[in-house]
């Protein structure tokens, strides 16, 4: 085989000069002439009816061009469920409801007309907690529904889960919670709506689902009563994504509503404090575990139960439990699996994807317990998860098919890299957590493709047409290293083209970590066949048989004669400008043979699993309750790292997203109210709290990736909050089930512990309360 | 954002005049990174800003050799104060609190003086001040007056200035010897924060390097304004400076604070705190007073 | 209301009239058309939209443009030399990763330059103090903090702890 030109070297992402620069355009940067500015108004109660809306004030407002509210617009459905609209008719939900809408010549003017619409509200009892909103009585979110309880019955059961936990030897049980988190893209949304004058839509937006907000756009339209018109959707430079930007959204469509009402180009951009307080989080969880296992270690159950905060309305935040299932099923081998979760309606803001897709907040529980469990059965951590591993050739209990598999091979490198069972200082302790993840696509949908064409021009280029969306990851940049490797050329010769449906194919949109995996076989596919004809083409320039041919360093060459060669470029130019001349392109659209899920959620999801482990050294401050890391490993089982440069960024990323879940960010929802809508008091970790973190490569050549690949994009955040939470425990003996780990709750668990009261005096029946403080 | 009219005065008094012909419209402002937030935000709607910044005065702390005294210019930016060695190396205490005041690009403009007459609790600038029993200088049409720091405060964003007054510098009495001290901001992270709890302690020791002659404690976030905590300070007076008296005199801290639950940090959590945190402030200071034994007035 | 400022925009002499409540992040993009300084909150916290004036990285959204008089404004675009020529710092973060999304790229860049133009022998401490407040989601900062190491003169040797393991030589890890 010939050596590796591009794949697998650490190549400098091909958009970073542009970034560098400050020439990179986002939807912040873009002005269409005569564009207009919406401006959304937001409820100011959790749960209230509409009285009434007057709006006459702010439509007289000079500069303003169109004022809209829910009556003003047709009935258009958004969501995963359909529950939402993009401005609320009868009665708001939750202080996120977008109540009214104005377009105006400027920001400003924008701003102050939201100040003159008069809304009438009539206050209704709300409900913020999921638990109580499951009761009967509850005041109900959407009253059609009759429940707060939405119909999605997450619901498995493989194997006989009580009959294992009668066999059991050990057996942990216990309740972990998982709050609110967000996003923080540094750019915030923001789409700007055009329509032509026969009616046909151009949405620019920072979307992640290019294809599928085409046709979301293009319902939306069809609502509107705007038949068989066509919708184009921009992208321009996304200022991070993370699972922010994998729905349509209410600002979305009332960009598109606004254009259509004024016939001008209408920009809606959000400032900090809507990006905070108006975009969907990462689903808050409550969870009841139990796992057992047999005397020698071995797992005989996993038992989960699960309640979600769905907010008030759904978006795929709701959805999952589909990839928690993954890492409840399939995160070592266990043979009795039992899960259900419950999506509640409550008058809280909406949870959305976010990296990693529901799979922290299980793996959180599963982890924690598989410590719980390995102390209970008194084995070492390591030993426990070595025994249960999966390993390549396996086949989980939920039919996912494991092709390669180095979690064991990632324990041992965490293990030694982090010195495990090197002496300890007091309050100082290690802990390891690891992780299952999709590494190749995953069928959510009717379609886990994308597709890529590929035209060469006169002079040996390749512009590169693909469906799939750099975020800031770094697709593009693979993209092309696939490209120019199969076809022997140079990274710059490949120019990637991601930006507009217009010219792009279809793609189902980045998320699950499947970029790397799906788009880049499909642009190796669409390779493949350009590669096959310029073989062909040199084989009878060179008058040489095809299999003695090699496409290298932009040429054509023989192997054996070194005088037969051609370059690219020309070969190209003389099959172009000849009779009959032709011009070489290709597409190619991969979808993986992978599996959409059952009626009983068995199915083979991914063609294939990426596995890691995470290890983590830390010091507790046992007066504080502080918990410092010192020392991190991400290790994990990529298949190929086409680019260790970019891979390495996305771990070191994601590890620090996950240890600002596990420890320090939180969205603070007082009764539905968010109350830290500002960097200030929403703490996303700073370049000062960077720990040392190693991310060691393991490659075990996946054969359905590209070039052996399998994806990374969310794993670096996965196992980081249960990888730390089992340190603090090692440190000082205390397990916090509930994120974030503040040092409060350290410090209060660790005076627990002492049988001391948070004041630190001796527990005792005359004063259990007196250190709560009455304000 | 809103407008308003910017008024750029040479001069104190042409300030204060500028001042007295808008009243209520106008507002003072100096490095801006507060008021331009709360304009942002529809907090402040001034018609005029009267600037602070082209007011000629010292750009960095300085000391007064005859008397001892280091002036602390109210438009001194953070950074200037932060980058003093004269307040590196005697007054660590202001060192420790000014460095760690928002980010490199904030301080570079935002100045000391903002940051006390906006008297939010979690003030990091009055902290270490009041711990050195700073005096506030204040100007008006009536000519100047002086008062204490601590009692400059009056309540959450409320100080005593009056319509129009100025305050012009903090001036920091000499240091008796033998003296150390130090102040920690009590965050989440370790950077781009706002207190949860502020805590700054100066020690003053007897000839024995031991015995505390004198302490003060001052508390940020703890109250609604800072405050000293005197009881705990005058326990500590005559007694040893060690780990055992300092906790002790943290616990009594925390018992004259009147902490109270918020967002950022919860009562129980703080009160807690202010012990730990008096505590190892405490021995900090002393650390600090016995590699400076000899102490004095100070020359540089 | 308005008034007419002098400065230096990216070594250019300019003289241009500015209205009282523009903040010079409004001066760059809305008035010179200059992109490039991004604001992320417009509230000095996550300083997107640093630039440097005389030679001290300040928070554009924070900072009025009427303060901008006789003084030296530098921005991203005024990095790279006539010719295209990279500056040194913007060649360090393509080439150890220290760019994804972008979006926070131009004010750590600026942030970054400040530092090393007053200490060109920045400690990691230094840079992350000096980047501390530039927030970044997606690089985790550490190919950030390696950039701009990279350009500081006081480079240390640390070995970079990365296993790079294959099927054939699983054995050494």
């Amino acid at each position: 085989m010939q050596a590796l030109c591009s794949v697998g070297k650490r190549i400098p992402k091909i958009d970073a000069v542009d970034k560098a620069t400050g020439r990179a355009q986002y939807i912040q940067d873009l002005k269409l002439p005569g564009m207009l500015y919406g401006k959304i108004l937001y409820s100011k109660y959790p749960h209230a009816r509409i009285v009434h809306i007057d709006t006459s004030r702010a439509k007289q407002l000079p500069g303003v061009r169109a004022v809209l509210t829910g009556a003003d617009i047709p009935e258009i459905k958004m969501g995963v469920y359909k529950d939402n609209r993009p401005l609320k008719v009868g009665k708001v939900r939750s202080y996120r409801d977008e109540v009214a809408a104005v377009a105006a010549t400027a920001p400003h003017i924008a701003r102050e007309a939201l100040n003159l619409v008069e809304v009438t509200y009539e206050a209704l009892p709300g409900i913020f907690d999921p638990e109580q909103a499951m009761q009967a009585g509850a005041p109900l979110v959407h009253e059609e529904h009759k429940t707060n309880v939405l119909k999605m019955p997450w619901k498995l059961h493989y194997g006989d889960v009580e009959a294992a936990r009668k066999e059991a030897a050990f057996i942990v049980a216990d309740r972990f919670t998982t709050t609110w988190v967000t996003h923080c893209c540094m750019g915030t949304s923001g789409a700007i709506a055009e329509f032509d004058p026969a009616n046909n839509l151009t949405v620019y937006s920072n979307t992640q689902i290019p294809s599928l907000a085409q046709k979301d756009f293009l319902e939306a339209l069809k609502a509107m009563g705007v038949q068989d018109r066509r919708v184009r959707v921009i992208k321009p430079c996304i200022g991070g994504g993370f699972g922010s930007k994998l729905d349509t959204y209410a600002y979305e469509y009332i960009a598109i509503l606004l254009a259509y009402h004024t016939r001008r180009p209408v920009k809606v951009e959000f400032d900090r404090t809507e990006e905070f307080s108006a975009t969907s989080t990462r689903q808050p969880t409550i969870t009841y575990i139990s796992q057992g296992c047999d005397k020698d270690g071995k797992l005989l159950f996993r038992d989960v139960s699960m309640i979600l905060d769905n907010g008030a309305y759904t978006s795929w935040g709701a959805t999952t439990p589909s990839v928690m299932m993954m890492p409840i099923t399939s995160l070592y081998r266990v043979p009795n699996v039992r899960y259900e979760a419950k999506c509640v309606y409550t008058n809280n803001t909406y949870a959305q994807a976010m990296r990693g897709y529901g799979n922290p907040q299980a793996t959180y529980a599963i982890e924690s317990t598989m410590d719980m469990l390995a102390e209970a059965a008194g084995i070492d951590p390591i030993e426990f998860r070595r025994i249960n591993a999966n390993k390549a050739g396996d086949v989980s209990i939920q039919g996912l098919r494991i092709t390669t598999c180095g979690l064991e091979e990632c324990m041992a490198v965490v293990k030694d890299q982090l010195a495990w069972d090197r002496p300890k200082e007091a309050n100082e302790g290690v802990g390891m957590a690891s992780l299952i993840h999709v590494g190749g696509g995953a069928r959510v949908y009717k379609s886990d493709g994308c597709g890529t064409i590929i035209k060469m021009d006169d002079f040996g280029k390749v512009d590169l047409f693909t469906g799939a969306t750099d975020m800031g990851q770094g697709s593009d940049t693979v993209i092309a290293q696939i490209v120019a490797e199969e076809l022997g050329l140079h990274i710059e010769d490949v120019h990637v083209i991601h930006t507009d449906t217009d010219v792009c194919p279809w793609d189902v949109g980045a998320h699950a970590s499947r970029t790397t995996f799906v788009a880049g076989n499909a642009a190796l596919g669409a390779a493949k066949k350009i590669k096959a004809r310029l073989l062909e083409l040199g084989a009878k320039q060179l008058e040489s048989p095809l299999e003695k041919l090699i496409l290298q360093d932009r040429q054509i060459r023989h192997r054996e004669d070194a005088e037969k060669r051609i370059e690219i470029g020309k070969l190209l130019r003389k099959t172009h400008f000849s009779h009959a001349g032709q011009m070489l392109m290709a597409e190619y659209f991969y979808d993986p043979t992978n599996e959409n899920m059952g009626r009983d959620f068995r199915g083979n999801m991914s063609m294939t699993y990426t596995f890691g482990t995470h290890g983590v050294r830390v010091k507790v401050d046992d007066e504080t309750g502080k918990v410092r890391i010192l020392n991190y490993v991400a290790a994990h089982d990529v298949g190929k790292a086409i680019n260790p440069m970019l891979l390495e960024g996305q771990v070191y990323g994601g590890v620090m997203m996950g240890i600002g879940y596990a420890l320090s960010e939180q969205v603070i929802l007082e009764k539905g109210e968010n109350m830290n809508p500002n960097f200030r008091d929403y703490k996303i970790l700073t370049a000062k709290d960077v720990v040392p973190i190693a991310a060691p490569v393991l490659e075990t050549y996946d054969k359905d990736g590209p070039f052996g690949a399998k994806g990374i994009g969310e794993p670096g955040c996965v196992p980081t909050a249960p990888a730390v939470a089992n340190a603090i425990y090692d440190a000082v003996g205390v397990r916090i089930k509930d994120l974030p780990v503040t040092p409060e709750r350290v410090l209060a668990a660790i005076r627990a512990k002492k049988g001391l009261d948070l004041c630190g005096r001796e527990l005792s029946q005359d004063h259990p309360d007196e250190c709560v403080i009455q304000q | 954002m809103r407008k308003f009219t910017y008024l750029v005065p040479k001069t104190l008094d042409e300030a204060i005049s500028l001042h007295e012909a808008r009243g209520e419209r106008a507002k003072y402002i100096a490095g801006g990174t507060d008021v331009l937030v709360k304009i942002k935000e529809g907090k402040l709607a001034p018609d005029y800003l009267i600037s602070l910044k082209h007011i000629l005065s010292q750009d960095r702390p300085f000391l007064n050799n005859e008397t001892g005294e280091l002036y602390v210019g109210a438009f001194m930016t953070h950074r200037s104060i932060e980058k003093s060695p004269l307040v590196q190396l005697h007054y660590p205490i202001l060192h420790d609190a000014v460095k760690n005041i928002g980010s490199v690009q904030i301080r570079n403009v935002a100045t000391i003086g903002g940051n006390l007459v906006n008297a939010v609790p979690s003030a990091d600038g009055a902290i270490p001040l009041i711990a050195l029993d700073g005096k506030a200088h204040i100007y008006s049409a009536k000519g100047e007056r002086t008062m204490e720091l601590l009692r400059f405060f009056l309540g959450p964003g409320q100080c005593d200035l009056g319509r129009g007054e100025i305050l012009t510098e903090v001036v920091i009495p000499p240091q008796r010897p033998r003296t150390g001290s130090a102040y920690m901001k009590h965050g989440r992270r370790e950077a781009m924060e706002l207190p949860m709890l502020g805590v700054g302690v100066l020690l003053s020791l007897e000839e024995d390097l031991n015995t505390c002659a004198q302490a003060r404690i001052c508390l940020g976030v703890a109250a609604p304004t800072p405050f000293r905590a005197l009881m705990a300070e005058k326990f500590l007076v005559g007694k040893a400076i060690n780990a055992e008296n300092l906790a002790e005199a943290g616990r009594i801290a925390g018992d004259e604070s009147r902490v109270r639950d918020s967002i950022r940090g919860v009562a129980w959590y703080r009160r807690e705190m202010v012990g730990v945190l008096v505590k190892r402030m405490g021995l900090k200071a002393l650390e600090r007073a016995e590699n400076k034994a000899e102490g004095g007035r100070l020359t540089v | 209301m308005a008034r007419e400022v002098s400065f230096v925009f990216n070594g250019n002499p300019m003289k241009m009239t500015v209205g009282d409540h523009w903040t010079l992040l409004h001066l760059i993009r809305e008035e010179l058309g200059y992109l490039g300084t991004k604001e992320g909150c417009g509230s000095g916290e996550c300083g997107a939209c640093t630039v440097i004036v005389d030679g001290e990285a300040v928070n554009s959204c924070l900072f009025l443009a009427a303060e901008i008089d006789g003084r030296e404004l530098l921005t991203i675009e005024g990095l790279a030399v006539g010719d295209g020529t990279l500056h040194p710092l913007q060649k360090a973060f393509i080439e150890n990763g220290g760019i994804q999304c972008g979006f926070c790229s131009p004010g750590m860049i600026m942030a970054g330059k400040a530092l090393l133009d007053e200490n060109p022998n920045a400690t990691e401490e230094e840079i992350k103090e000096a980047i501390a407040g530039n927030l970044c989601r997606c690089t985790g900062y550490v190919q950030i903090i390696e950039s701009i190491k990279s350009v500081s003169g006081h480079q240390t040797e640390e070995p970079r702890v990365i296993a790079w393991k294959t099927e054939e030589n699983d054995r050494d890890a």
